[in-house]
């Protein structure tokens, strides 16, 4: 879909919905609509009415994203560097669990 | 159009006809398959794992042929080509050599060993205790150990795969490959193609047994699969005299016997996935064999005076601490021994450990003219039994060892009631006189062993002749203790027999012995000793089985199909199966006390067992896809570079060359007019 040859109020809807379907534990929906709408809601020149609410919810969604990717992350390193001394508990979280390894 | 398809036509006949004439795969041309190579793998205890795996895909490395150590703290110094196998005797591979390995393993991906026709004067790679952690309290482990040329290398956790080559054309393939490419101007290695072999023998199972248990019993896992399996096979067991009386439809179980055990294991093993195993087990094997066809013909039939058994016992898996006897002794214990019929059933005594009045076992046996008898706690009934021994083979010197058990099944029962009387008959004194102890090399010519094929000339001095002996005194011994004066002790034992005993286990399994008990065709390659895991049975219990059932059954009658559909009542197996080994064709109707027993850990049965407990035995071995040894040219580094930049920059050409033809499209392609446009854009 093209941003720029949609009106302003939906494209206020939709970056809303984006924001609200994010907090179903759905991280990228949140890091698509920072970046998918980054250029409306900083950049986009003359300023409109919506633009300030859409810079509102692209912010948001950018940290909540941002934190998800940083506990995301810690948690897929912990969870690597530890998930052989962990033992049974491990391998209890586990879907797959690598063959050949302790 | 027409042309068009007619040309796709002819190109398809055309390529048909290529990929026809030359069928070679490029993998085909690029590598050479080592045949007939055996593995080292891994197997897992509560705590441990050991043996050995390549990595993922296989291990790579550079062929280094070593004749003798310096070749190969050669290559462990002055290598530069990346890592390195190399080819080695098995003369060198000892605890010093093995040690400098596992230091330089980020040299080292991997080991080639080969017999070198080289006279080897020791090969053990079991521990200098062994099973040492499953032996009873009060007996110890001589100074210098039980086996004094053991390495332990068997219980090692290597971090390199090895493979064992029998076949010297193998060898000298991977030799020649290395005199050609790699041994002249060593320290330019690293800038020419090099011949490299790749071993394959990815693991599955790690760490230890209860880990790569609940791996292989995970529910949530996505990619169910067994990564170890239980060693484990059958236990083969059989009686002297019948377990019950009275006729065929009224029959009642003799529920007062006393039994005697007479033992001997049934299982070896090695580093490598092939066993020999000519002292251990087999001549303890062959021995009880023959002893229980003596004892068979020199005892008279069972009457009401006579109140005690003889329980023939063949244990699997007693390499691995103790699998076979354990379990037998758990069954005992729980009253599921011979079968799991309810206790005081009318059909079946249960034999308990409290019924056991004498533990007699075979351990190795070796050509010489004494036989040490080993005894833990020393009592008169022993000491009178061993008396026994002596009058009726003043000639044998056997010599009674005090306060000593070597490692045998005999732990196992000791361990669970210390007033269990037993004796373990064996060859040596405090070290074993077996070279090759759980090797591949404990083979014919460790026993001095040579077939005979029916000949008169099975001398007292052979190997056959010094296990008929012992067979002798066992069973004269045996026969006096049970039934008194009624035995007829002019029975001696036929060495031709003995002879083909041997040459059953260890040449030929299509020898005249199984003939004579079965029909069916087995491999020509000696049946092998290892236990394996729980879910593959072996055929070796089946044929040992069929085979002590052969001499200590009692014959019925001419063969006929209603042999084997005759009353079965839990006990009795009938068998046709030939009268002489002489004459094969002539059958007769066997009915034989002789059945087969689970030989699988209790540890894996026990729901909720705890591992850390050490009470059983707890050995797994891993499960793998393909095992493998295959040689290919590798080529340099800077060759390997080039081919990496030349498909990088081609994939990086092709990506700006589309770009320009993208941005350039309407230049380069006529685009069709269009006349409206959409009236929302």
């Amino acid at each position: 879909m093209d941003l720029g040859k949609i009106p302003n109020d939906k494209k206020l809807n939709l970056c809303k919905m984006y924001f609200r379907v994010g907090f179903a534990f759905l991280p990228f929906a949140w890091a698509v609509n920072a970046i998918w709408f980054f250029n409306e809601a900083f950049r986009k020149q003359p300023p409109y009415e919506e633009q300030k609410q859409i810079r509102k919810y692209v912010i948001c969604s950018a940290i909540g994203a941002l934190i998800w990717g940083i506990v995301l992350t810690s948690w897929v390193v912990v969870f690597q560097i530890k998930r052989s001394s962990w033992g049974e508990f491990a391998d209890s979280i586990s879907f797959i669990i690598p063959l050949g390894e302790p | 159009m027409l042309i068009k398809n007619f040309y796709v036509v002819f190109l398809i006949f055309i390529s048909l006809y290529i990929v026809h004439c030359n069928a070679d795969r490029i993998k085909d041309t690029m590598y050479m398959t080592i045949t007939g190579s055996v593995a080292c793998y891994r197997r897992m205890n509560a705590t441990h794992q050991i043996g050995c795996s390549s990595k993922r895909g296989g291990s790579v490395g550079i062929i280094h042929y070593c004749d003798t150590e310096t070749d190969l703290d050669f290559v462990l110094h002055n290598g530069t080509a990346g890592e390195y196998i190399p080819i080695l005797p098995t003369k060198l591979f000892k605890t010093s050599v093995a040690n400098k390995l596992f230091k330089n393993k980020d040299k080292i991906s991997g080991l080639i060993l080969h017999p070198n026709n080289e006279e080897l004067s020791h090969f053990t790679h079991d521990t200098q205790c062994p099973n040492a952690l499953f032996s009873s309290n009060q007996s110890t482990c001589p100074e210098g150990g039980w086996n004094n040329f053991g390495t332990g290398l068997l219980y090692a956790d290597i971090p390199f795969p090895i493979f064992y080559v029998e076949d010297e054309n193998q060898i000298k393939q991977m030799k020649n490959c290395f005199l050609k490419y790699n041994k002249d101007a060593f320290a330019k290695q690293s800038d020419r193609s090099l011949c490299a072999l790749e071993l394959k023998s990815f693991m599955y199972g790690t760490t230890n047994t209860p880990t790569c248990q609940r791996r292989s019993n995970m529910v949530t896992n996505l990619n169910p699969i067994k990564v170890c399996d239980p060693l484990g096979d059958s236990n083969v067991w059989g009686t002297l005299f019948p377990l019950e009386k009275g006729p065929e439809n009224n029959s009642q179980p003799i529920k007062n016997f006393k039994y005697i055990i007479l033992s001997a294991r049934l299982d070896t093993t090695s580093l490598f996935e092939k066993t020999s195993g000519a002292e251990s087990p087999i001549t303890g094997l062959v021995c009880l064999l023959t002893a229980a066809k003596l004892l068979k013909e020199m005892s008279p039939k069972w009457n009401p005076n006579i109140t005690t058994n003889v329980l023939f016992v063949l244990f699997n898996g007693e390499t691995y601490d103790y699998i076979g006897s354990q379990r037998l002794l758990y069954d005992m214990e729980r009253g599921e021994f011979p079968t799991t019929l309810s206790i005081n059933n009318d059909i079946l005594p249960s034999i308990h450990l409290d019924n056991i009045t004498l533990f007699i076992e075979l351990s190795q046996l070796s050509l010489g003219n004494q036989i040490y008898t080993h005894v833990l706690n020393n009592t008169p009934d022993l000491n009178n039994f061993i008396g026994k021994f002596r009058d009726y083979n003043p000639e044998m010197n056997v010599i009674l060892v005090p306060n000593s058990l070597p490692p045998s099944s005999l732990h196992t029962f000791i361990r669970a009631n210390n007033t269990v009387q037993g004796m373990v008959l064996a060859d040596h004194q405090y070290e074993y006189r077996n070279p090759f102890y759980n090797s591949i090399y404990d083979n014919v010519s460790n026993i001095d062993y040579q077939y005979q094929n029916g000949s008169d000339k099975i001398g007292s001095d052979s190997i056959q002749g010094y296990v008929g002996n012992i067979a002798l005194m066992l069973a004269r011994s045996l026969c006096e203790q049970i039934a008194g004066n009624f035995c007829n002790q002019s029975t001696v034992p036929d060495l031709n027999l003995v002879d083909e005993l041997f040459h059953c286990y260890l040449e030929d399994p299509n020898c005249k012995v199984h003939k004579a008990v079965q029909k069916g065709t087995l491999p020509k390659s000696p049946l092998s000793l290892y236990v394996g895991v729980e879910n593959v049975r072996n055929f070796l219990p089946n044929i040992v089985a069929l085979t002590l059932a052969w001499f200590t059954g009692e014959r019925l009658g001419p063969s006929s199909s209603n042999c084997t559909i005759q009353h079965r009542n839990h006990i009795y197996r009938y068998y046709n199966m030939s009268t002489d080994i002489d004459n094969l064709e002539k059958m007769s109707c066997y009915q034989a006390t002789v059945n087969l027993s689970e030989a699988v850990s209790p540890a894996f049965i026990i729901d909720g067992y705890d591992w850390s407990s050490n009470k059983y035995s707890s050995w797994s071995e891993s499960s793998w896809n393909e095992m493998g040894v295959r040689m290919f040219l590798k080529p340099s580094k800077i060759h390997e570079r080039i081919t990496l930049a030349v498909g990088s920059i081609t994939m990086i050409l092709s990506c700006i060359i589309v770009y320009f033809i993208h941005s350039r499209s309407h230049i380069l392609f006529d685009y069709p007019d269009i006349d409206s446009v959409p009236t929302n854009c």
